[in-house]
């Protein structure tokens, strides 16, 4: 196709390749990439409800990238002494309970099988976030409070809550690049978003 | 009809830019008519805007075959949903004319809640001579009529009147991604990510689920549905696309509730390009079933494939869109791009296919010649009369003038609606806020 060019391989193609054979360059990638998808998460916001679709491909990637940290060997990095040791926390469990609440946003009250008499809804109560929901998550960051609220909390928590602990930040114009993240520091700061 | 788009000279000309202004300007769906002799195009802000193909004109032969704007409407507004705390975006998802029935033209919009259905009417005559009226249109005072008079019809400038004839509200809980009017002219399906409804033309206050892969628990979610359309000659079947790259073909004849698809139609993942990106990239942005109702084209963000309905197992064709972005993928998911949603569309006779890229480029692919080309929606392409010329997307080495480089390409100028007229090779393009209608040279001279 196109006059039958030849694909050149781009700079961040041969990056890309050159990672794969060094698994510090690869988890440096993945940790780059978790940190761009944990962003997006967070930064959903809005009065509108997020579109969905991008939502559940955010999730997988997560979920996959996931699977990927888990599988690759642990870095020969000093033990981190702030990570609690909190095992059975999981990404998956919290990017989960994001979906739940999206769903408590979004799908709280069924459509009205007769549209004609919408106002029996007013009377109807606000639909409640998940029980199971409110237990994973320490009560200051409830409230009544939607999606939206709930992602606020992440968003302060993650970079402001504990500023002495946090690894330095990657600068901000990275694109793509590996910043200076280590890989458990996903983790603790799992941790922290969680608040426990 | 000749596949004059890829000769030595392109003959699409005739360019015709719609321009606007505004971001609520953004067009956000293209659409022609069953004949082809009207367009319509829906915006962010809301908006839907019909455009009319001029008849032909002895004195003005360069005229011939040009879309003008017929009427400009305001089809739906933004809202609060005061239960949810959300805003409702004004903005016009997808339009779908219904098949003409008499002298009025009726379409369907729908923005991410409310379907609505809008009757398009002419009027250029108007009765005039009531003698139980003044000239105000008071009622006389009956005691002073004396005498029987018909009124007559006169003739007066001709007015476009558009008019709301039903609105489907509360139907769906996510965002309508497609509707699609069945070939029994009767009923039409909308699908939100999760849900598909089917609905009867003229019944509001209902309508039956045919598709739900809600699952019960949300977080167990992971997939949703990005598209959705009926067959255009068996009123029984219908197509699903997923965010994970697979086509579900639906018999509503087997049951009430289609969650068990009659055909999947999946192609297995190739391992050699195995990424991170590999669902994203595979997520199904559009399906169409082609006019003979034999093939589906589906886009997905790097590829556009044709399916043939006997075939579940891959495509028949796939047809590279910018196979340059595959090393780009990760800043394309870092500035949000990898979610686009690119539409796609069959040529009249299903022998050629278009899909937009980046850049204010658009691709077409010759099935017989198996010969491809970018084009460039632009002012100026698009002055009058002049001749699209290809554009090439130079990857690294050699680069020869006019080429552009993929590190140049502008991902804020991209084309993700486009439409082709039913029968001839005309095509409408959506650049952000403006309309492009590019003409078949040869096909035009022709008539």
């Amino acid at each position: 196709m196109v006059g039958g060019l030849k694909r050149k391989h781009s700079d961040l193609e041969e990056e890309e390749e050159r990672w794969k054979w060094s698994p510090a360059g690869l988890q440096s990638y993945q940790q780059a990439l978790l940190r761009i998808s944990l962003d997006k998460v967070q930064r959903s916001l809005g009065p509108r409800a997020p579109s969905l679709r991008r939502h559940v491909l955010i999730h997988n990637t997560l979920q996959q990238l996931q699977a990927a940290l888990r599988l690759a060997p642990a870095p020969a990095l000093p033990p981190e002494p702030l990570f609690l040791g909190e095992e059975d926390f999981s990404l998956s469990a919290t990017i989960g309970s994001i979906l739940r609440e999206l769903d408590t946003s979004m799908d709280g009250t069924e459509p009205p099988q007769n549209p004609m008499a919408p106002l029996s809804l007013q009377n109807e109560v606000p639909p409640q976030p998940d029980p199971v929901f409110l237990e994973a998550l320490s009560s200051r960051y409830l409230g009544d409070s939607g999606l939206d609220d709930f992602f606020l909390d992440i968003d302060t928590s993650a970079v402001e809550k504990e500023p002495a602990r946090a690894p330095p930040e990657p600068p901000h114009n990275l694109f793509c690049a590996p910043g200076s993240w280590e890989w458990n520091e996903l983790d603790h700061i799992m941790e922290i978003i969680l608040g426990s | 009809m000749g596949l004059s788009f890829f000769s030595k000279h392109l003959p699409i000309q005739e360019g015709q830019p719609w321009a606007l202004k505004t971001p609520a300007d953004i067009i956000s769906t293209v659409e022609f008519n069953h004949t082809g002799e009207l367009l319509a195009t829906g915006d962010k802000g809301g908006r839907v805007v019909i455009f009319q193909r001029e008849p032909e004109s002895k004195n003005a032969p360069h005229s011939q075959g040009e879309y003008d704007v017929y009427s400009t409407f305001q089809s739906h507004e933004p809202e609060f949903d005061y239960l949810k705390s959300l805003e409702i975006e004004e903005k016009i998802n997808k339009i779908k004319w219904l098949p003409q029935q008499n002298a009025a033209h009726s379409l369907l919009s729908t923005n991410d809640k409310t379907i609505k259905l809008w009757k398009i009417t002419e009027r250029d005559k108007r009765p005039e001579g009531y003698n139980l009226k003044d000239e105000e249109g008071k009622l006389k005072d009956l005691s002073t009529v004396t005498s029987l008079q018909v009124p007559v019809l006169k003739p007066m400038d001709l007015m476009v009147e558009v008019s709301p004839r039903r609105i489907f509200a509360n139907g769906h809980t996510y965002h309508i991604n497609s509707i699609s009017v069945n070939s029994d002219c009767e009923t039409y399906m909308s699908a939100d990510d999760l849900r598909i409804n089917l609905w009867h033309l003229a019944i509001t206050d209902r309508s039956f689920n045919i598709v739900d892969i809600k699952p019960a628990n949300m977080e167990d979610l992971t997939e949703v549905i990005t598209a959705s359309e009926f067959h255009p000659h068996h009123c029984n079947l219908f197509v699903y696309s997923s965010s994970k790259g697979s086509l579900r073909l639906c018999d509503m004849r087997a049951a009430a509730l289609c969650d068990k698809h009659s055909k999947l139609f999946e192609e297995p993942e190739d391992p050699s390009n195995r990424s991170f990106f590999s669902e994203i990239i595979s997520s199904v942005s559009d399906v169409k079933f082609s006019h003979s109702g034999r093939y589906m084209l589906t886009r997905d963000y790097l590829t556009v494939k044709v399916w043939d309905l006997n075939m579940e197992a891959r495509p028949i064709e796939t047809y590279q869109v910018h196979d340059y972005l595959r090393s780009k993928l990760c800043s394309l998911y870092e500035n949000d791009c990898i979610f686009d949603k690119f539409e796609c569309a069959w040529n009249g006779s299903d022998s050629v296919i278009m899909t937009g890229a980046y850049n204010n480029f658009f691709r077409m692919f010759d099935r017989n010649t198996k010969r491809d080309v970018t084009l460039e929606a632009s002012r100026e392409s698009s002055k009058p009369r002049a001749v699209l010329k290809p554009r090439r997307v130079c990857v690294g080495g050699k680069r020869r003038r006019d080429d552009i480089s993929v590190d140049s390409l502008d991902f804020t100028k991209k084309i993700l609606h486009t439409a082709w007229h039913p029968a001839e090779n005309i095509i409408a393009i959506a650049a952000t806020n403006n309309l492009y209608i590019f003409q078949d040279k040869v096909n035009s001279d022709m008539h």
